[in-house]
């Protein structure tokens, strides 16, 4: 038991070295969502949402916040792993003792801490640039909803690798199949609406708009987010299964 | 089933569907040989691999890897295996040294960084990202991950398919070097020369049957190829003044005389005392020619130059 642990942590390091290492795919992760975090917070420096005193900023922050979780956990996670298995390095690795667990232990090891720096950066910006705080007493909630968000979208994340058929088509996948979603959940945009009620029902459906309100209930007073904790752990469930029933060590 | 083989395979049988890829292959690998499993492209050398590597399940037959069943026991077989399979990816952003170094965290007893590199000879390259490296390096690379453990046993499937000759030579010298540490190694390949120039026996794998196995000679042997005989036709046997030997089926294509035998020995000491009585002195130009390799595999799968031997052409000696 202590090996494995020690081989997952041994196989975390070398993923976290070779991410920083890869300058640019370490950049973009952290650039994109802090890019978009300061453009739409320019766009809504002292705005509240319509008919209310809640500041929009304590709103597109946390969804902000979930965006970054999302590109850290699912979209990294997901593309690295269908690379990995179409390289031919999940192969290799099937060719030596090292334990299953310890090895796939070890990426997401490698995939919270980025997800925990992603988010740690964005929570930093969002306070420096635009003032937006937890709420006093939301920092468990934060702290819940990052948790949650960040397995839940590694479970999805795996499970997704499984259905990639290339290297190649890694990234446009994984990000075609969340970016749509976080557009119309409301992510980028604190007053987004008008949508027609069936397809409002349906987003209510996906994990993306579940996390984003989690977040955003840790920044400003709602309604407590019941549901969404619900779903992100039926989504959790589900992406698991998909994942274990899918995985293959070699393409 | 004796206990004393590194590896041991009997009358193992793997079909897919209805589809038979391996009839009932035997064969035994001792400790410390070089043994390879020769044969054309789809004769079942990867899948028998695969079988003793404990990636698939056999039909039938067993299988006895270091005295362990492959796929039963297969996390302990891989604390003691090395596997060089054709062709896997390594980490993008990896550098050489870091990677082998990863490596040898997985096993109880890996053998020191600094030999490892040496022995695939990658010292110079031990800074090098693995994306920078040559297709010859990168296969090398394997090698050292391989040994990362310090194996019994490596398994080599296929190590220098598609290379130029300078990467095949080196690939080969690293090979040379794992005998020279004493390992086992069980090495596929499709090229004759390489089996001839490296392994200590083979065995000839088509069509899901094991044709032949020993040595080089013994696999010749075994073959019924005779040994090759051949003079310069000395002057007075071409002008027809003196007979031809008795006992011996000689045949003169004018300039050189050639006959073929099982018994070399006695055909030669009959083919001296013919030349003694007819005064010829020492035949000129007489040479004793072994059955190659090359002459047993063609005799046995029936084919002139396969496309992927005559590839392999370049640095026949």
């Amino acid at each position: 038991m202590t090996r494995s642990v020690r081989l997952a942590m041994g196989q975390a390091l070398i993923e976290q070295r070779s991410f920083w290492r890869s300058a640019e795919y370490a950049l973009f992760t952290f650039v994109f969502p802090l890019m978009i975090l300061l453009l739409i917070g320019a766009a809504n420096v002292g705005a509240v949402l319509p008919g209310t005193h809640i500041k929009n900023t304590t709103v597109f922050v946390p969804g902000i916040l979930a965006f970054g979780v999302i590109v850290a956990a699912y979209v990294n996670l997901g593309s690295k792993v269908a690379v990995l298995r179409h390289d031919g390095v999940l192969k290799r690795i099937r060719t030596t003792p090292l334990p299953s667990a310890a090895y796939l232990g070890g990426l997401l090891v490698s995939t919270v801490a980025t997800a925990i720096l992603l988010a740690a950066g964005t929570g930093v910006v969002g306070w420096l640039a635009f003032g937006a705080l937890p709420r006093p007493g939301g920092v468990l909630v934060l702290a819940a909803g990052l948790v949650l968000g960040i397995v839940c979208f590694a479970s999805l994340g795996l499970a997704i690798s499984s259905v990639i058929t290339s290297a190649e088509s890694a990234g446009p996948v994984t990000y075609a199949s969340f970016l749509p979603i976080a557009i119309i959940s409301g992510v980028f945009d604190p007053t987004f609406g008008g949508l027609p009620a069936w397809l409002s029902h349906l987003v209510d459906l996906f994990p993306v708009k579940s996390l984003a309100q989690v977040l955003q209930n840790a920044y400003a007073v709602r309604p407590f987010p019941a549901w969404d904790l619900v779903n992100l752990g039926l989504w959790t469930a589900a992406g698991a299964v998909f994942a274990v029933w899918r995985f293959r060590w070699h393409s | 089933m004796t206990d004393s083989g590194a590896v041991q395979v009997c009358d193992l049988r793997m079909s897919y569907g209805a589809k038979q890829v391996l009839r009932g292959v035997d064969f035994e690998v001792r400790y410390g040989e070089v043994f390879c499993l020769l044969g054309p492209n789809g004769a079942g050398k990867t899948t028998t691999l695969e079988i003793l590597e404990g990636f698939r399940r056999p039909t039938g037959g067993t299988v006895r890897v270091l005295g362990l069943d492959p796929e039963a026991q297969a996390a302990k077989l891989r604390e003691r295996a090395g596997m060089v399979l054709q062709e896997c990816g390594f980490p993008r952003q990896a550098r050489v040294a870091e990677l082998i170094n990863l490596w040898r965290t997985y096993y109880p007893n890996p053998r020191p960084l600094d030999d490892l590199l040496k022995v695939v000879e990658l010292a110079e390259a031990r800074d090098t990202q693995v994306r920078k490296l040559s297709v010859g390096q990168r296969r090398r690379l394997d090698f050292a991950l391989a040994l990362a453990g310090d194996p019994d046993l490596i398994f080599l499937d296929e190590p220098t398919t598609g290379f130029d000759p300078e990467a095949r030579r080196r690939c080969w010298a690293a090979i040379e070097n794992l005998r020279g540490l004493g390992k086992t190694v069980l090495l596929t390949t499709h090229y004759l020369d390489e089996a001839e120039r490296l392994a200590d026996r083979i065995a000839i794998l088509r069509a899901g049957r094991i044709e032949l196995a020993g040595t080089t000679q013994e696999v010749a042997a075994l073959a019924g190829l005779a040994t090759r005989i051949s003079f310069t036709t000395p002057t007075a046997l071409r002008r027809g003044r003196i007979p031809l030997p008795d006992g011996i089926d000689l045949a003169v294509c004018g300039s050189e005389s050639v006959c073929h035998s099982g018994h070399p020995g006695m055909t030669l000491r009959l083919l001296l005392d013919w030349a003694l009585e007819h005064r010829l002195g020492d035949l000129d130009g007489l040479a004793v020619t072994a059955p190659s390799l090359e002459d047993t595999y063609l005799q046995l799968t029936g084919t002139t130059a396969e496309p992927s031997f005559s590839q392999a052409n370049g640095d026949r000696r």
